[in-house]
């Protein structure tokens, strides 16, 4: 009577170690899920959001000089990132003689830029997959390891009426219920970055030849 | 230089992130807690309500049907709810028709002992008890109170009986050995009869116990583990019912009793002095024994 009142917590305190620490890991993965999913959205919110809005003023606006002075109000978006660093380099050049030269050393500059920017959009994304594919297969095992216990119990009690299987068998399967729990949200977030992250690529590769070449052909 | 400024402002976004989401795992945890006991709230488990059936006198109901409940103990629940010793039940149960079966019954169990059949009972015994009481008020009221005019003409009778005896037997023969014989008989069956019952009671008790495989480190917790159990044995010593009073909150206990009873069935025959019918005898199973 004492248990069904308490619910969860009753369920807890009945589990066992391995069951425990299987739950413990899972809340865990839970916490760190949650974290990077609130941490990317609004990252990846406010680069989609602010690299729109540069790329608006960059086709509008011809002179760099302008452009960049204007980019320093867009600090998170990945393409005026990019930008600065080209500018940069092309502000870093000594002899703006040799075109081909300059053009070599401003793509260099704007395409480790890109890889950093990459690097950056995507870290900590790959520990949403692991726990969308992990966490199932873990609270599995938990489950597994509880119907064991449960099992060996109803050999010992020697009874297998429902009273004796049941709460065992409960407590077993709300490891299953944690790991789906932390795996659902990772999924759905992984994918939703995923394809952000790649709208946001697609801008640098297609746009990092646009700013190379406003260097180059500044007036 | 840079990404080395950039990073721990990073780093310290995601820790504040981090601690959001255990901040909010805790909640969610809380919330789903508080809902479940508002939940219980407001679903309080009903009260149970017992009902017992009463079979009223020139109803419908056949003798047999009656009868045959009244074995079963449903229907005469009120009177046979009372816990103390059931070998008292013997009076009640002299009514039912035994003696049809029990010819059958040993050639039976001398193949295939026959299964206890399990009744579970609602411990309404307190009820019962207050029915009890009130039934044998009612039964000393309507009885006319016994006066002392009466009470003087049975003794003034027994010494005239006592006399004549005595004459009979210095007299002559056997008339007054048979009669004296007959007298024995039924004092001593009345008051006989405890004596073996009780030892009889231990000697099944302890093989009920050898044969109760129970642990009780198994338990989580002992309060109010207690079985109150009756069985009703049959002349051949087969358990033929098992009729639980009370019955402990762990099913483990509950079931290892039934096992005990069914493994030690049959039992060792009836003392004469029990025989002609069942017997029914109460066990109370406790964690520590049986009592």
């Amino acid at each position: 009577m004492l248990d069904s009142r308490l619910g969860i917590l009753g369920l807890l305190s009945d589990a066992g170690v391995v069951v425990l620490m299987v739950l413990s890991v899972l809340l865990s993965f839970s916490i760190i899920s949650w974290a990077i999913i609130a941490y990317k959205f609004g990252y990846l919110r406010k680069s989609l959001r602010e690299s729109k809005a540069f790329l608006d003023y960059f086709f509008e606006v011809h002179n760099i000089d302008k452009v960049f002075t204007e980019s320093e109000n867009f600090r998170h978006g990945s393409l005026p990132r990019v930008f600065r660093s080209g500018y940069i380099e092309y502000r870093a050049l000594g002899d703006k003689g040799d075109i081909r030269l300059a053009r070599a050393r401003i793509a260099r500059a704007v395409k480790r830029e890109v890889n950093a920017e990459n690097k950056r959009l995507s870290a900590l994304v790959p520990f949403l997959a692991t726990v969308g594919n992990t966490a199932p297969f873990i609270g599995l095992f938990g489950t597994v390891w509880g119907i064991m216990n449960s099992f060996h119990t109803i050999g010992l009690t020697q009874s297998a009426s429902l009273a004796a299987v049941a709460p065992g068998i409960s407590e077993a399967l709300i490891a299953t219920a944690a790991g789906l729990a932390a795996a659902i949200p990772a999924v759905i977030a992984y994918n939703s970055f995923t394809h952000k992250i790649g709208v946001i690529e697609r801008d640098l590769e297609e746009f990092s030849p646009e700013f190379v070449a406003a260097f180059i052909n500044e007036p | 230089m840079k990404k080395g400024q950039k990073l721990p402002y990073a780093e310290k976004n995601f820790s504040l992130w981090l601690v959001g989401a255990a901040a909010m795992h805790v909640f969610v945890l809380f919330l789903a807690v508080s809902f479940q006991l508002w939940d219980a709230g407001r679903h309080p488990k009903p009260k149970i309500v017992t009902v017992t059936l009463v079979s009223l006198p020139g109803s419908g109901a056949s003798r047999e049907y009656s009868d045959h409940e009244g074995a079963a103990g449903a229907v005469v629940a009120p009177a046979q709810a009372a816990p103390p010793p059931p070998v008292s039940k013997k009076s009640v149960k002299e009514p039912v028709p035994v003696p049809e079966k029990s010819p059958v019954i040993p050639k039976k169990i001398a193949v295939e002992p026959l299964k206890p059949k399990v009744v579970e009972k609602k411990p309404d015994i307190n009820q019962a008890l207050l029915r009890l009481k009130q039934n044998v008020d009612k039964k000393t009221a309507q009885l006319p109170k016994p006066s002392t005019t009466n009470l003087s003409n049975a003794l003034d009778q027994l010494q005239q009986k006592v006399k004549s005896a005595g004459e009979g037997s210095g007299t002559g023969s056997g008339r007054g050995q048979a009669s004296s014989s007959a007298g024995r008989n039924g004092v001593g069956r009345g008051s006989g009869g405890g004596g073996t019952a009780d030892s009889y009671k231990v000697k099944i008790a302890s093989i009920i116990q050898q044969n109760w495989a129970f642990s009780k480190q198994l338990l989580k917790n002992s309060y109010g583990m207690e079985v109150y159990v009756r069985i009703n044995i049959v002349a051949d010593g087969t358990i033929r019912q098992i009729l639980y009073d009370k019955k402990a909150p762990s099913e483990y206990l509950n079931n290892s009793v039934k096992k005990a009873l069914e493994k030690s069935s049959p039992l060792p025959l009836l003392p004469k002095e029990a025989s002609g019918g069942d017997v029914w005898i109460g066990f109370v199973f406790t964690p520590e024994g049986i009592e």
